[in-house]
């Protein structure tokens, strides 16, 4: 009985210790886990640009306004770094534009009177996680240290968005990039490992029609998959689309994004010759962009090498995109991450065009 | 069909050859070694005959085909089909060629109809006549009543089956089948016969590799050996037959040979040839069962015992044998994988 389990053993760990990418994925994986999750999951969040103005253009000498810039610019939790980045505005409406423009999270008005009846308008943007709850706090506990009696009116500009209105929408660009990467390219390599490839070779078909027939299947099944957790979020989870065009924006929006990560799984897939180096790395690769892509928790929540990241992380600027049309309604916003996904695309089809061929050399 | 070949046909009285080969040779590099699959190999093939390429497993029939399938380039050295150069006018080759690789490249999750279909699109066929032609080949493979299950619930005779009939969607000119028997059964290696034969007599060449003797016999027009990458010797069947000492072949096991009666029976003049293997005496002459009497009456002359005897017409790999010393099962250089697909 031994001698059968030993062989068994042996044969398993043989084969183990020859493929020293799987070693490095068992073993890297973890601690890569760990460090991700954890930096991305648990930091506190600081540096939350805010905006502050005065509602008399000449008001900037008003002592309440003045002491509470002050504490709202040192204001911070234990030994943290400040939570707030503020900027002062001239007045009113240059602060409303630029919170309307996204380069501020949060308004805060101050009055003119330090009296009892003149209120401090708050406006929040509510599309992001625990953010509009930091700041709400955060001037309010201002205020009162301040002395000052005004009462403090708050506006969520978006409404109330729950979590899982937040979380749905970064799924839809997770299942578009897990369906692709798992699904698609395990698919590509076992027609590889099964011959299915080979046999098209020998057939007039031309190398650019099976590149073309490849990516556009990949392509539509990466896209139903995101449009079908998309429908979820709106009859599940309770998000509106305002109107037809923001809806006509999100398809586009997951098409870039489908046959961008679709070929970039084409061309992942024809570098690699087992399923099961693809499927570690894959899965590695998949957790990584997910966890910097502010699909669960704020970006601004994680620390710099982390966010560096995110900033080449197609998957941050597809989830951007999609809450700014989905939760804000506002098309304005989602012009540079169109830019990104734009050139992430091409890049991406390049690639998956360039190393695909090669396998059929 | 086109200039080059009709021209051929004029100048000389064999049939127009289809397949041209020169000098081909094709050598794998790796770290460690390197094999020469093809050794500068030249042949042709005739139209609408079936060619075997007969030899034991690792002689290079895979590497040959597919450097004629346009899916591997050779090092050096030419090879046409029709009037097609492989190297500079594969896409013209691949619309004339049927590949049943050794290898099934059908899609086990597709149901047979579903494959036939897809490689239909991939050749092009008119999309009018497709539905019919499909229809046709299930037909003549048997297959009608399984059109629509998945390819992954047949036997492999089936699987076998259902792979040539594709290979033959477009009525190519050239047929290639990769051992089209391989692991098969009895009753479906002849079954695949029948349809092969079938096939060739809707004048379709068939170029098909093999490393059984039995097929090459009932299939094959000629015969072309190959082993460790180099051609051995190529004729038909007949010819190769009598490439032997003539006449029958008897073998005479002994468990303990006598010189004496090895030299009597050398001394007998009616047989052709006799030669000791092992523990076999071999023997051939013009007409076996008439001298057996003589032979075993010098067996019993020298009191030699003789464990069995088996008298029989010579068979291709008789020939073989007497070409390499080895049997075809023996084996040559490194295993006939898959070595080349995907990044060699």
């Amino acid at each position: 009985m031994m001698r059968g389990a030993i062989a068994i053993f042996k044969r398993d760990f043989k084969k183990f210790m020859g493929n020293p990418a799987i070693i490095v994925m068992t073993l890297f994986m973890p601690i890569m886990y760990l460090i991700i999750f954890g930096n991305a999951m648990g930091g506190t969040i600081t540096h939350i640009p805010i905006g502050v103005a005065h509602e008399d253009p000449y008001g900037n000498t008003n002592p309440l306004f003045l002491s509470t810039v002050d504490a709202l610019a040192h204001f911070h939790t234990e030994d943290k770094p400040r939570m707030f980045d503020v900027t002062v505005f001239s007045g009113e409406a240059t602060a409303k534009q630029a919170f309307a423009d996204g380069r501020v999270m949060a308004v805060v008005i101050f009055p003119s009177e330090v009296t009892n009846d003149n209120v401090v308008r708050l406006s929040i943007d509510s599309s992001e996680y625990m953010i509009p709850n930091l700041i709400q706090s955060g001037v309010s506990s201002v205020i009162a240290q301040s002395g000052a009696e005004n009462p403090l009116q708050v506006s969520k500009i978006y409404g109330d968005i729950q979590y899982i209105q937040f979380f749905g929408v970064g799924v839809i660009v997770m299942a578009i990039f897990m369906t692709t990467m798992m699904g698609g390219g395990i698919g590509l390599i076992r027609d590889r490992e099964n011959g299915i490839i080979e046999g098209y070779l020998v057939t007039p078909v031309k190398r650019s029609s099976i590149i073309f027939g490849i990516i556009a299947s990949g392509t539509v099944k990466a896209f139903m998959a995101g449009f079908i957790i998309f429908l979820v979020d709106i009859f599940v989870a309770g998000i509106a689309v305002d109107s037809m065009e923001t809806f006509f924006m999100v398809l586009i929006v997951l098409f870039i994004i489908s046959i961008g990560i679709t070929s970039l799984v084409i061309s992942f897939s024809s570098r690699f010759s087992s399923q099961q180096e693809y499927a570690s790395v894959v899965a590695f690769l998949n957790l990584m962009l997910f966890m910097t892509s502010g699909a669960f928790y704020p970006v601004l929540g994680m620390p710099p090498w982390l966010r560096w990241i995110t900033t080449i992380n197609p998957e941050y600027y597809a989830i951007h995109a999609l809450r700014s049309l989905i939760l804000r309604g506002q098309m304005a916003l989602i012009g540079w991450d169109l830019v990104a996904l734009f050139v992430f695309s091409g890049i991406a089809i390049t690639l998956g065009i360039v190393t695909y061929r090669r396998t059929l050399e | 069909m086109d200039s080059r070949i009709s021209s051929e046909e004029r100048d000389s009285s064999t049939p127009a050859s289809i397949i041209r080969i020169e000098h081909l040779s094709k050598v794998f590099r790796d770290r460690s070694r390197t094999v020469k699959a093809v050794d500068d190999v030249s042949f042709e093939v005739r139209k609408g005959e079936i060619f075997g390429l007969l030899g034991p497993n690792g002689a290079g029939k895979s590497t040959l085909i597919r450097i004629l399938t346009t899916l591997l380039q050779p090092t050096s050295g030419r090879a046409f089909i029709g009037p097609y150069d492989v190297v500079r006018q594969p896409e013209e080759i691949r619309r004339v060629i049927g590949v049943c690789p050794q290898n099934s490249t059908l899609d086990p999750e597709l149901t047979a109809y579903d494959n036939l279909e897809f490689y239909g699109n991939l050749l092009d066929i008119d999309p009018r006549i497709l539905d019919a032609r499909i229809r046709e080949l299930l037909e003549m493979v048997n297959l009608t009543d399984r059109a629509h299950a998945p390819v992954r619930t047949f036997s492999g005779g089936m699987k076998r089956k259902l792979e040539i009939v594709r290979a033959f969607i477009h009525k190519p000119l050239i047929l290639f089948l990769d051992e089209p028997t391989i692991g098969l059964d009895p009753e479906s290696r002849r079954e695949i016969w029948l349809h092969v034969a079938a096939l060739n007599d809707e004048e379709t060449t068939i170029i098909l590799t093999t490393h059984y003797m039995d097929e090459a016999e009932k299939l094959c027009d000629r015969i072309a050996f190959v082993d460790k990458g180099r051609l051995l010797r190529l004729d038909t069947i007949e010819n190769l037959k009598h490439s032997l000492p003539s006449g029958d072949l008897i073998e005479i096991e002994v468990e303990t040979m006598d010189e004496d009666a090895l030299a009597a029976l050398q001394a007998d003049n009616r047989l052709t040839s006799v030669e000791v293997r092992e523990n076999k005496i071999l023997i051939s002459a013009e007409n076996g069962s008439r001298v057996l009497p003589s032979i075993l009456e010098t067996f019993e002359h020298h009191s030699l015992p003789m464990a069995s005897i088996t008298i029989r017409s010579p068979s291709i790999e008789d020939v073989f044998i007497y070409l390499t010393g080895k049997g075809l099962d023996a084996g040559g250089g490194e295993p006939a994988s898959r070595k080349g697909r995907g990044r060699p």
